[in-house]
């Protein structure tokens, strides 16, 4: 029954988004503002990928919210999870010699690849959460790999993921103090393109994101890692 | 023009959102700060927007973040909607938390306050901004910190209704995004305005369809019928305070996305009698289901589904008249049923029971809580002096400026609903006071500070109720605002 | 074919989108649930990203001197991904906290049998 409902329904919808995707034939010519974006966003923002100056330029305060997300949710896992009773010992086998010297060889350079990709978030593909993401990755291999020393340092995830939310918010409130006054506004010299000190405030901005989201991401997989 | 700049609208939503990633590391130092936060970020939301409403009434403040003119950046628009809502979520969320510094002592507390501020605060970032997408993610954070809430309490019940609400209110946002995503291929732009602009008819199946989806995806926040199954269940489980902010915060924001997009962004003007008999059925089946109930806060979450429909009704009038009665609902609703569920809070904490018959007596053993339970009840059903009577008949005059037989054919059938909302709530009160056996029984009413956030929304529902022209100063720019699509258009993109 | 060709994209996106409401709809096992959740937001991103392309596109980044801007797909979708994916990914993770919550107090995933909630 439920199932010739769902079948019933989904037809209604895809027959409307049929006729509705008739507008608008793939691989067609860009949309104004994005050809505004290519064309004028180096010049805007100084960021020579043009996704980031979208992100951390045009549409910072959607970055904002979405860091506020992130937050939200490893702040409601923790509230979620917060009550129960946490089991200490599982029949767990430790983890091989070689398995456990490999993840902790393999660590330092995942960290510090992670830490490239959100410092060149302006001039390469990736960006803070991506490198936040990369740095959460080398937190599951070692939880993975090294079972007996799992913990993440508590104090330290919560230092970096409220002070990277702090300095995006202060940043903020910097523009809208000096400069032109706006919220978020790139108050910092533009620098030469396509350098490494260049596009203002971002590479700071995506800096503080890539602590926070490792940091969260980390704390996600740690509560659940500990729940399961 | 020095002092517009130093109150920038857009510090509604940073200040608390940078008080909120701020909590944990205070929390470091004192576990006690926490529940202050709520408190000061809300309260300095209040004293802003009270600032800044006289200005926006002449004219709507366009906020452009990051100094990117619409509509290539995201803006905010203060306008008189806006910032009425922006007022009334600051004035709710403060009280309410006011009375969370008490009601909430068990449970993840810090957790409990940051998912609090944060919820207001997406709820505001949804009232003010001026871009489709940044309204999903805005959205996005009022309902997640709404499905963590709802699971505060970690019951059984919590839990159950909690996966409930998330797994429908995933499938809405996913059907937001597939319409935000549907408009943006067609007219390459996420700016409200910039869309409304663009979009001529909304009876074209290019638009129709992702407004439907939209609309849908909004629904289910707004509990309207048939998409309501989440919200008694929800509403009921939640801690007191949290059910407050739901019921009277949350789904109306969602009714207001709902309605800019369809003013504002789509221009809808034959769909009307559509929604018209959708708000007349969610008040039927909202009060009906409400009427059967045994358990206090399942009644008064059936109660907010039916003020919903109720306030779909007006303004699904589309004329300025039922715009203004919808509007005036909204804030008659959010006051009179916070006010219900606080009072509730603490009835149901001291006898332990959510059951109704399990309240006998109760009217002498709490005699303020019960006070305050009985105005907020009187204010939902609609009697004078309390608020919920102006707005309900601003809603039947509009509708009875309408002039059609229809209309007062289905004006009677939702006074037939407010019948039977009476009824309901009339045996609530007769429990309270005239049930039970005669013993003296100990005084135990509750917490003073909890009492003081109740007193401050009697005020409000008796004051506002006896000088409705108070608000309504504020309501017809709002309702004109809403209203008109073009005046809006003008005064973004300049 | 050329229907095909010009439809392809968003013919797999909205397949995937159908597949996960589907799931949603009809499964009664919690985690399936979660699945066809997980399927229906990859779909919208992958949506999300095809309506932004155009034929023959490179990506937006002018990492070197003689780029031309003229090929370069849309960024605006990849951005809103960007955002899309973070949110799906907090919702996921406290859909998967509250599974626990659920088997501890139920012993079972399977919604059929946890019905307290009634009318």
């Amino acid at each position: 029954m439920r199932k010739i409902i769902g079948i019933i329904l989904l037809i209604i919808i895809a027959w409307g988004i049929i006729t509705s995707l008739q507008e608008m034939p793939f691989g067609t010519s860009r949309a104004k503002v994005a050809d505004h974006y290519i064309n004028k966003g180096r010049e805007e923002t100084g960021a020579a990928n043009i996704v980031t100056s979208v992100v951390v330029g045009y549409r910072s305060l959607d970055t904002l919210g979405e860091v506020t997300v992130l937050f939200l949710a490893a702040i409601g896992l923790g509230a979620v999870l917060a009550t129960i009773k946490r089991k200490e010992d599982r029949d767990t086998e430790k983890a091989s010699l070689i398995l456990s010297t490999g993840c902790r060889f393999l660590f330092p350079p995942i960290l510090l690849f992670g830490a490239y990709i959100f410092i060149h978030g302006h001039l390469t593909p990736g960006g803070g959460f991506q490198g936040g993401a990369i740095i959460a990755s080398a937190f599951v291999l070692m939880y993975l790999g090294c079972h007996e020393e799992k913990k993440i340092n508590e104090t330290g995830s919560i230092i970096s993921e409220s002070l990277g939310g702090l300095v995006f918010v202060v940043i903020g409130l910097i523009g809208l103090t000096i400069g032109t006054r706006y919220f978020l506004n790139n108050f910092l010299p533009k620098g030469e393109f396509n350098t490494l000190l260049s596009a203002g405030i971002i590479p700071i901005i995506y800096i503080a994101i890539g602590f926070k989201v490792g940091a969260e991401l980390s704390k996600i997989i740690d509560l659940l890692m500990e729940e399961s | 023009m020095n002092e517009m700049i130093n109150l920038n609208p857009v510090l509604l939503i940073v200040v608390p959102l940078g008080l909120a990633f701020l909590t944990p590391l205070l929390g470091l130092i004192s576990k006690k700060i926490a529940k202050w936060l709520p408190v000061v970020g809300l309260l300095f939301n209040l004293i802003v927007a009270l600032a800044i409403l006289p200005h926006v009434l002449k004219q709507p403040i366009i906020v452009k973040i990051a100094g990117f003119a619409p509509p290539f950046g995201i803006n905010l628009v203060a306008g008189p909607v806006g910032m009425l809502l922006a007022t009334l979520i600051a004035l709710t969320g403060l009280l309410v938390a006011i009375y969370a510094l008490k009601y909430i002592n068990e449970g993840a507390e810090q957790k409990y306050h940051i998912l609090f501020l944060l919820l207001l605060t997406g709820a505001t970032g949804v009232v003010l901004t001026g871009d489709i997408f940044n309204l999903f993610v805005f959205f996005e954070i009022l309902c997640i910190s709404s499905y963590a809430l709802v699971a505060y309490l970690g019951n059984r019940a919590g839990i159950e209704s909690a996966v409930k609400y998330l797994i429908q209110g995933s499938i809405g946002s996913s059907l937001l995004l597939i319409g935000i995503g549907l408009l943006y291929g067609q007219f390459g732009t996420l700016n409200m305005a910039d869309l409304a602009k663009q979009i001529v008819s909304s009876s074209d199946p290019s638009v129709f369809v992702p407004m439907v989806l939209m609309i849908t995806g909004l629904g289910i926040e707004a509990a309207i019928f048939p998409l309501n199954a989440w919200l008694p269940d929800a509403h009921s489980s939640a801690p007191s305070s949290v059910s407050a902010i739901l019921s009277g915060i949350a789904i109306e924001v969602g009714l207001y996305a709902m309605v800019r997009v369809l003013f504002t962004i789509c221009h809808v003007s034959n769909f009307f009698m559509f929604f018209l008999f959708l708000g007349v059925l969610t008040v039927l089946v909202g009060e009906m289901s409400a009427f059967s109930q045994k358990n206090i806060k399942r009644m008064l979450a059936y109660s907010s589904i039916g003020q919903i429909g109720l306030i779909l009704f007006a303004f699904s009038i589309s004329t300025h008249f039922g715009v203004t009665g919808g509007l005036f609902q909204m804030i008659s609703h959010t006051l009179g049923k916070a006010l219900l569920f606080l009072s509730a809070g603490y009835m149901i904490y001291r006898t332990g029971s959510m059951e109704i018959s399990s309240f006998e007596g109760i009217g002498k053993k709490m005699p303020l809580t019960a006070l305050f339970f009985t105005i907020g009840t009187l204010s939902i059903i609609g009697l004078p002096p309390f608020v919920g009577f102006s707005s309900k008949f601003l809603i039947i005059k509009a509708a009875l400026a309408k002039g059609e037989l229809l209309y007062t054919i289905l004006m009677g059938i939702v006074l037939l609903g407010t019948v039977i909302e009476g009824t309901y709530f009339f045996r609530v009160i007769q429990t309270i006071y005239f049930k039970g056996k005669d013993v003296a029984t100990e005084r135990n009413d509750s917490p003073i500070v909890c009492l003081i956030s109740m007193s401050i929304f009697a005020v409000l529902i008796i004051v506002i109720g006896v000088y409705p022209h108070l608000v309504m100063k504020i309501l017809n720019p709002a309702a004109s605002e809403l209203f008109n699509s073009i005046q809006y258009i003008r005064s973004v993109l300049g | 074919m050329s229907f095909l060709h010009n439809y392809i994209y968003y013919i797999g996106a909205f397949g995937l989108i159908f597949i996960g409401l589907f799931i949603m709809i009809a499964k009664r096992n919690y985690i399936k649930v979660i699945i066809g959740l997980s399927i229906l937001e990859t779909g919208v991103n992958l949506f999300l990203i095809a309506v932004g392309y155009i034929s023959n596109g490179t990506a937006p980044i002018f990492s070197k001197a003689g780029i031309e801007a003229e090929n370069m797909v849309d960024p605006v979708p990849q951005a809103l991904v960007l955002t899309a994916i973070v949110i799906g990914l907090a919702v996921l993770g406290l859909v998967l906290s509250l599974a626990i919550r659920l088997y501890k107090h139920y012993g079972t995933l399977n919604l059929q049998e946890i019905k307290e909630q009634r009318w």
